[in-house]
């Protein structure tokens, strides 16, 4: 038995990726602390629900569908990831098999998995149809929008045979989800510019991860009409959309936005002084922390919804 | 020699002080003109009476004309300018129709020096960079030249292998550099493998201006003696042209113009190729012509190239270096062509 393959929406994933964030030093502690946490959770789920079938050799190929993997409580499968899969922290500690956009045949090959998942990009075709030709049983998933989510989760936990879990995580990410959407639902849209790099700017546009999180954050994107994926902008686009929050998601310095955005103050997020810098993991990775990624995002588009007392009035 | 053919074919002009003048002039109010109009082109639409008549920090119209386009235009005349200004005493000093910044490594080089320092924790607006940038530019140039010369010449072959192999190994480099740097470093080395232009303030654009305008200088002084290098070296030792001191003085000017502009550009290719090429089919090889007419030259062909990457995808935008690269492609390819079939007629 074979899951279906899935390749829609092409293969140039990669390409128009902007670079994940890894954990900053100052999140470490933090994480650290998360990570205990997370991993009782994961590492021994709800206890009853044993399953006996199913592979018993995982590699997960994108930090995506790792965190996928462990969030359904199949973590202490998983015998490999890749470079870049830092979350949760028991996965960290798995033998590495190559990066994200490049595993390495022989490292995955030498480790005897009976699953790999990959996610599509054009780095890792080649090795992926090595595998294949191994005999290694790969399953593809997609990572760039809430449903390919949605998709990825289900077909994960239908290959690893607790369909159950994966409904009930669905459920559980879209109620996060919904929660945000809720505190932030009496108030008035934003116009909102997701910066993602800053020398050249490059911003969130049309069908993008973060693009849909902002919507549930309470915002509109002004980018949304400049183009798909993550398409580079003049200044001059900026002070035409006129945003009144700028988020700086950038991977630069902390200053990044803020320098380049200086002296702007005809851009109503300058004048107000809206250029937040958010640097949620949830953001940038379709996995079960999107909803981090969308209060993250609600918190800076919508401030006021968060102070106390502002959510009761 | 592709550099004798161009000689045949331009009418021996004698260069004077009336000739230099009427053409720098005319260079430099063409360049004018294409600031001006440069900045009135872009993405979105404005009202001319708004954004002249408004004050600063009043109309969009005014902020999009004053604080967007018009210091990335200036930044792109600047950028053109010591590109194809390096281009053209690269092409003189080296005897090689096919010397280029950024086909012979010299712009890699100073990418991967000022990458190097970014990584490392500099300001992305300190004078490190630039600085940094300089000395990569400057320590390619001499590794290509010392790698290629054999025999007191360059040969044209010789001398791109070995821009091929430094260009091949700085790629390496800022590859090599980008996987150990942090996620956080990595997205702004992207941005010198690409060659784009980005608004910048005034006050770096002045900089960057400075440098040029130093470069410029500094190898317009030299013109004289690499008018007379190009000819042959003996001939210009026997009329008391200091061999290497002058090809020191030409390196050092050649890696400072390119260093300042790939720090604030990346590596933006073919505009030295193309530019000084093409003024010498119009205008001859004397270099005391030839070079502060490539520094205009070059200024107006980038701020075009770059209007066309601020435009051509509507709102959302190329990196310029796309735009030179498609430009500069198949004219390099002919250029070759041209050089190898003169080359072989000669023999």
């Amino acid at each position: 038995m074979r899951p279906a393959v899935m390749r829609r929406k092409g293969d140039s994933v990669a390409a128009r990726r902007p670079p994940r964030r890894g954990m900053g030093r100052g999140v470490a502690g933090l994480a650290a602390v998360l990570g205990v946490l997370v991993l009782s959770w994961t590492e021994s789920p709800a206890g009853h629900e044993r399953p006996s079938t199913g592979p018993e050799r995982i590699v997960t190929l994108a930090p995506s569908v790792t965190e996928v993997v462990f969030a359904l409580g199949m973590g202490e499968r998983v015998v490999g990831t890749c470079a870049q899969c830092d979350w949760p922290v028991a996965a960290a500690r798995r033998p590495r098999v190559g990066t994200y956009l490049a595993p390495s045949v022989e490292a995955v090959l030498g480790i005897q998995p009976d699953l790999v998942f990959v996610v599509p990009s054009p780095g890792n075709r080649e090795a992926v149809r090595a595998l294949e030709r191994a005999g290694v049983r790969v399953v593809v998933v997609q990572d760039r929008t809430l449903d390919d989510l949605w998709q990825s989760i289900r077909i994960a936990a239908a290959v690893l045979a607790v369909p159950e879990r994966g409904e009930a995580l669905v459920h559980r990410l879209q109620g996060k989800l919904a929660a945000v959407r809720r505190r932030v639902s009496q108030r008035p849209q934003r116009r909102v510019l997701l910066v993602v790099g800053h020398r050249p700017l490059v911003v969130a546009g049309r069908g993008t991860l973060q693009s849909e999180l902002l919507a549930v954050a309470g915002g509109r994107n002004v980018a949304e009409d400049v183009g798909e994926a993550f398409p580079q902008i003049g200044l001059e686009t900026v002070i035409a959309r006129a945003p009144e929050v700028i988020v700086d998601a950038g991977m630069g310095t902390e200053t990044g936005a803020r320098t380049v955005f200086r002296g702007l103050d005809i851009v109503p997020a300058v004048a107000a002084g809206r250029i937040v810098s958010v640097a949620a993991d949830g953001l940038f990775r379709a996995g079960p922390r999107v909803a981090e990624g969308a209060k993250a995002l609600a918190r800076a588009v919508h401030p006021e919804a968060f102070d106390s007392g502002g959510a009761r009035r | 020699m592709a550099r004798g053919a161009s000689e045949q074919r331009v009418p021996a002009a004698y260069l004077t002080a009336r000739r230099l003048v009427g053409v720098l002039l005319l260079l430099g109010g063409l360049l004018v003109a294409s600031l001006l109009a440069a900045t009135l082109i872009g993405p979105t639409p404005i009202r001319l009476a708004a954004a002249l008549g408004g004050d600063a920090g009043e109309t969009p119209d005014h902020a999009i004309v004053f604080q967007a386009r018009l210091p990335r235009v200036l930044l792109g005349g600047v950028v053109g300018a010591s590109l194809a200004a390096a281009g053209a005493v690269l092409q003189a000093l080296l005897g090689n129709a096919l010397a280029d910044p950024h086909l012979l490594g010299v712009s890699a080089g100073a990418a991967v020096a000022g990458v190097v320092v970014l990584v490392a924790g500099a300001d992305p607006v300190s004078p490190l960079v630039p600085g940094a940038a300089f000395l990569g530019a400057l320590a390619t140039v001499a590794a290509v030249f010392l790698g290629a010369r054999t025999g007191g010449r360059t040969s044209p072959h010789a001398i791109l292998l070995v821009g091929v192999v430094c260009n091949a190994l700085a790629a390496s480099a800022i590859m090599l550099v980008n996987a150990i740097a942090s996620y956080t470093q990595a997205q702004g080395v992207l941005f010198w493998i690409m060659g784009a232009l980005s608004t910048q303030s005034y006050a770096l654009v002045g900089a960057v201006a400075v440098y040029a305008t130093l470069g410029l200088g500094w190898l317009w002084r030299h013109a004289h003696a690499l008018n007379l290098l190009a000819a042959g070296e003996e001939g210009a030792a026997s009329l008391g042209v200091d061999v290497e001191r002058t090809r020191r003085a030409v390196f050092f000017g050649a890696a400072l113009l390119v260093g300042a502009a790939v720090s604030v550009s990346g590596m933006i290719g073919f505009v030295g190729l193309i530019v000084p090429h093409v003024l010498r089919l119009i205008l001859g090889p004397d270099l005391r012509l030839l070079l502060p007419a490539s520094f205009l030259g070059g200024a107006i062909f980038l701020v075009w190239a770059d209007t066309l990457a601020r435009t051509v995808l509507g709102t959302s935008e190329l990196p310029v270096g796309v735009v030179t690269a498609f430009l500069g492609g198949p004219f390099f390819v002919w250029l070759l062509r041209r050089s190898l079939r003169v080359g072989t007629e000669a023999r």
